[in-house]
């Protein structure tokens, strides 16, 4: 079914009008929308003060002749000043509001031809915002020896994806933007490339917290700078980039490292001090494992994020500073929320948009080119440039792809490797032998970290129940209960984790309770399989 | 179905509004593709989807892409509804070329008819009134049918708004007609029709054309008429024995009385030396009504790209053969059944 068309237009207080007959040899803009040959107006909004009704009636006499399809409607909408943008704004804003807009079946169009500029301006933006969900269209007097005196018209389209040249430039930029998130690799994994069209598109759309997590050594903190440097070359921001772990702001310090302090606020304040949020004004605040930040810092934060004002310590009123947060963490957050440790409220706010970052071990497909990107690096800071021998290289990326090679420390692994071969190199080529040994270090270095419970697995320790609660358990009791909370993670429920668990014994028993015994098992702890898994219970 | 090519010849509205008429008058459901291919506005104009709608309300029948900017309209008319119509065509639509589609199709249904058109009456695009109902239904009136025209109020360029109503009472069937002599002068007319503009502008044309066709005075006349907004329109009708000719010229900004009267002396004179009934635009009228009573014949000037396509789309309908000869100076066209084997 073909839709109307439906024009909302401005009666033009001074183009519209004309006296008696002379009027028809005037070019008049809202007739002249009517009158177009391959254009019927269905329907026309037509809005007019009710000074001007004697001017809207002979306008919509004159439709009536000229084009009998069209059915006029004449909306009371008066301007005291069509001068005044807030005002007339203000107006449009509330005709629009108010219109009931069924785009299924009406295709709308703006005319901008009458009215002030503001007006024009304000038709403009509400159908930029999308508040007159159609295109504008503009109306246009006709050339000498048009005899027909109608016009011309054309129609614009505020949807600039529909422009094929418009819509190709703007690949191109976003393309550039992905390809500079990417540091110029040109990363093959698809779940990797896609998160960072996310990003780039949220990146420059958006003010809102970014949340990003995933192991230590995925790339958070460079990501980040990235995003910032982004951010600031599309003038996003003009502000700086200040970043800080915020593992290393425990204690007294922290607060007014990140908020800043009154003079004479505490012994030993000497001097005020602006804080890290204050630094970070018009710019982007990098908290990295936000996780460790203690309570009274959360809230703070949280009303910095959302009010844009906090208090620093010692003083006794608000400073503002208006910053992006991006927030890493390789903990999971949730878990910190379930324990009590991490504010819910605060979590809501920065997940919003939240990507996880995946290891060098689940991207193989990315680490060729990183290891490109890393020869690249090193020769910058070693004033050199190595290059694999082709063997050498084959060696390297069998090993580096290979399923069993844990890159446990990510990309700094990868950097640390390169580095070392490209210093090594004699003559600037890493050989098979450099090679070789590299590898056999990196699987060594990954097999001393699996034998160390302290390591890897630790880190889903701390998430469940927090750095101290793991600091007081015996090793003998962290290794099974880190066993235990993987077993459970990995789980579908509770039953099918103690399924797994007790698999040897349970084949004895008559009467099998595993769910029972891990729930009890799990107790000891103070932990429950809520806690564990996020989930709200078997 | 029958499939039409709408680029062929100028490929304007005229392949449109002929396969319509012929559509409707045989029952032949039709596709138009290539609808005014090439133009700079392609596809169905308001003032096309006008005729579309009429033909459609007349005949029942089921249309599909008939809107704006539409390259192909499919169209299965269903039987001929003699009644009473109404329709209305936007400004420089005009309401004669609404009429001529949809008259063809009455001239032999069950029952009278009355077709109401508001829209424009003299505009310069297409004939006006008075040569719809001098001319054209002074030949169709030869064929049987008694049809009638009247100008309830003209309409020009512009703001539209004429009112044409016309009453159609229907033959059997049509008959052919000879045309090949106009036969002696009966009357000769010169008509200045002007609404909203000075009367200066009236009597001015009136004494160009007095003086350029040598007229007597009492065979011009300056009608200041009523309409919707201004117009200024020059008829001049020459009533001969066998047929009646009317010419028209129109006023515009920026073009001199005396120059605008210059032109329609300038066509009278041509027609006249011509020595020819039939006038390059009637020509162009009476194939429709004489191919629909399958024979006839008539003499004209140089034929018009159109009035060849035109014989083209007919003959896509009907099984009529036009034969185009030189006689003495002039074309003589013959319509006759087609012969066997060359449909």
């Amino acid at each position: 079914m073909t839709r109307k068309t439906v024009a909302i237009g401005l009666l033009g207080i001074a183009l519209d009008t004309g006296s008696r007959g002379a009027r028809w040899e005037k070019w008049r803009p809202t007739l002249s929308l009517c009158q177009q040959s391959d254009l019927v107006v269905d329907r026309l909004e037509l809005l007019a003060g009710p000074r001007y009704h004697r001017l809207a009636d002979t306008i919509v006499g004159d439709i009536a002749h000229v084009s009998p399809e069209t059915e006029v409607r004449v909306h009371p909408v008066d301007f005291a000043d069509p001068w005044d943008f807030e005002e007339v704004y203000g107006t449009l804003h509330a005709f629009a509001r108010g219109y009931a807009f069924d785009p299924e079946r009406e295709d709308y169009l703006v005319h901008i031809t009458t009215g002030t500029h503001v007006a024009q301006i304000c038709l403009f933006l509400l159908t930029e915002s999308r508040y007159l969900p159609g295109r504008l269209i503009q109306t246009s007097p006709p050339g000498r020896h048009e005899r027909d005196g109608v016009g011309h018209y054309q129609v614009i389209d505020l949807d600039i994806s529909r422009y094929d040249r418009i819509a190709q430039r703007h690949a191109e930029e976003h393309a550039e933007g992905q390809s500079f998130l990417k540091a110029g690799i040109d990363t093959r994994s698809t779940r990797f490339n896609a998160m960072m069209e996310r990003i780039e598109r949220v990146a420059l759309a958006s003010p809102a917290p970014i949340l990003l997590t995933g192991p230590t050594g995925a790339g958070k903190t460079a990501l980040a700078r990235r995003i910032y440097e982004l951010k600031r070359d599309r003038r996003h921001v003009d502000g700086a980039f200040v970043e800080v772990n915020c593992a290393t702001l425990r204690g007294d310090g922290a607060m007014s490292a990140l908020f800043g302090h009154e003079k004479g606020a505490f012994t030993g304040a000497v001097t005020a001090r602006d804080g890290l949020l204050r630094a970070a004004d018009e710019g982007v605040l990098f908290l990295d494992e936000i996780g460790e930040l203690g309570l009274d810092e959360q809230a703070m934060l949280l009303r910095a994020i959302e009010e844009r004002r906090f208090l620093p310590v010692g003083a006794d009123r608000d400073v503002e500073s208006d910053f992006q947060l991006i927030a890493g963490s390789n903990r999971d957050l949730r878990a910190a929320v379930a324990r009590g440790t991490f504010r819910e409220d605060l979590l809501a706010r920065i997940d919003l948009w939240a990507f996880e970052l995946l290891g060098l071990a689940d991207r193989r497909e990315d680490i060729e080119p990183n290891v490109d990107f890393e020869l690249a690096r090193a020769a910058e800071s070693i004033g050199r440039q190595a290059r694999f021998n082709r063997e050498a290289r084959r060696r390297f990326l069998q090993f580096a792809t290979d399923p069993t090679s844990a890159w446990r420390g990510n990309f700094r692994d990868l950097n640390a490797a390169i580095t070392r071969m490209a210093t090594l190199a004699p003559a600037g080529r890493i050989t098979v032998d450099l090679a070789d040994e590299e590898c056999a270090r990196l699987a060594d270095r990954w097999r001393a970290a699996a034998d160390d419970p302290s390591s890897d697995a630790d880190d889903a320790l701390t998430d469940v129940l927090g750095t101290d609660a793991v600091a007081a358990l015996d090793r003998f009791d962290r290794v099974q209960l880190a066993d235990v909370v993987a077993v459970c993670r990995r789980a579908r429920s509770l039953s099918d984790a103690g399924r797994t668990l007790f698999a040897a014994s349970r084949a004895k028993k008559k009467r099998p309770n595993d769910a029972d015994r891990l729930r009890k098992y799990l107790a000891r702890f103070d932990l429950d399989w809520a806690t564990l898994t996020g989930a709200a219970g078997p | 179905m029958l499939t039409i090519d709408g680029s062929r010849g100028e490929g304007g509205g005229q392949v449109l509004r002929t396969s319509l008429a012929l559509s409707v008058a045989t029952r032949t459901p039709i596709v138009i593709e290539n609808i005014r291919a090439g133009r700079k506005k392609p596809g169905l104009l308001r003032q096309h989807l006008t005729a579309v709608e009429a033909a459609r309300v007349i005949s029942g029948a089921r249309v599909e892409g008939a809107s704006l900017g539409s390259r192909r309209v499919t169209f299965a008319p269903g039987d001929v509804r003699p009644g009473t119509y109404e329709f209305a065509i936007g400004s420089g639509g005009s309401a004669l070329l609404v009429a001529q589609t949809v008259l063809p199709p009455l001239l032999t249904a069950s029952a009278p008819s009355t077709i109401t058109v508001v829209g424009g009456t003299h505009n310069p695009m297409a004939p006006p009134f008075e040569f719809f109902e001098r001319a054209f239904l002074g030949c169709v009136n030869r064929q049987g049918p008694e049809v009638h025209a009247v100008l309830e109020r003209p309409g020009f360029m512009v703001a539209g708004g004429g009112r044409v109503q016309v009453h159609v009472k229907p033959a059997a069937s049509l008959d052919g007609f000879e045309l090949l002599d106009a036969g002696a002068r009966v009357r000769r007319e010169a008509r200045v029709l002007i609404a909203g503009l000075p009367p200066s502008v009236g009597s001015r044309e009136l004494r160009a054309l007095v003086d350029g066709l040598d007229l007597r005075a009492d065979e011009g006349r300056v009608d200041e008429v009523n309409a919707v907004g201004i117009g200024n329109a020059i008829v001049c009708t020459l009533e001969h024995e066998h047929v009646t000719e009317v010419f028209s010229a129109f006023g515009e900004r920026g073009v001199r009385a005396e120059a605008v009267a210059g032109r329609l002396v300038r066509d009278v004179r041509s027609y006249l030396a011509a020595g020819a009934p039939v006038g390059r635009r009637l020509a162009d009228q009476l194939l429709i009504p004489l191919a629909l009573a399958g024979g006839g014949a008539f003499r004209t000037g140089p034929l018009s790209k159109h009035t060849k396509t035109n014989m083209t789309v007919i003959r896509d309908f009907l099984p009529v053969d036009f034969d185009v000869e030189d006689d003495d100076g002039a074309t003589r066209i013959t319509v006759k059944a087609a012969s066997p084997g060359k449909e």
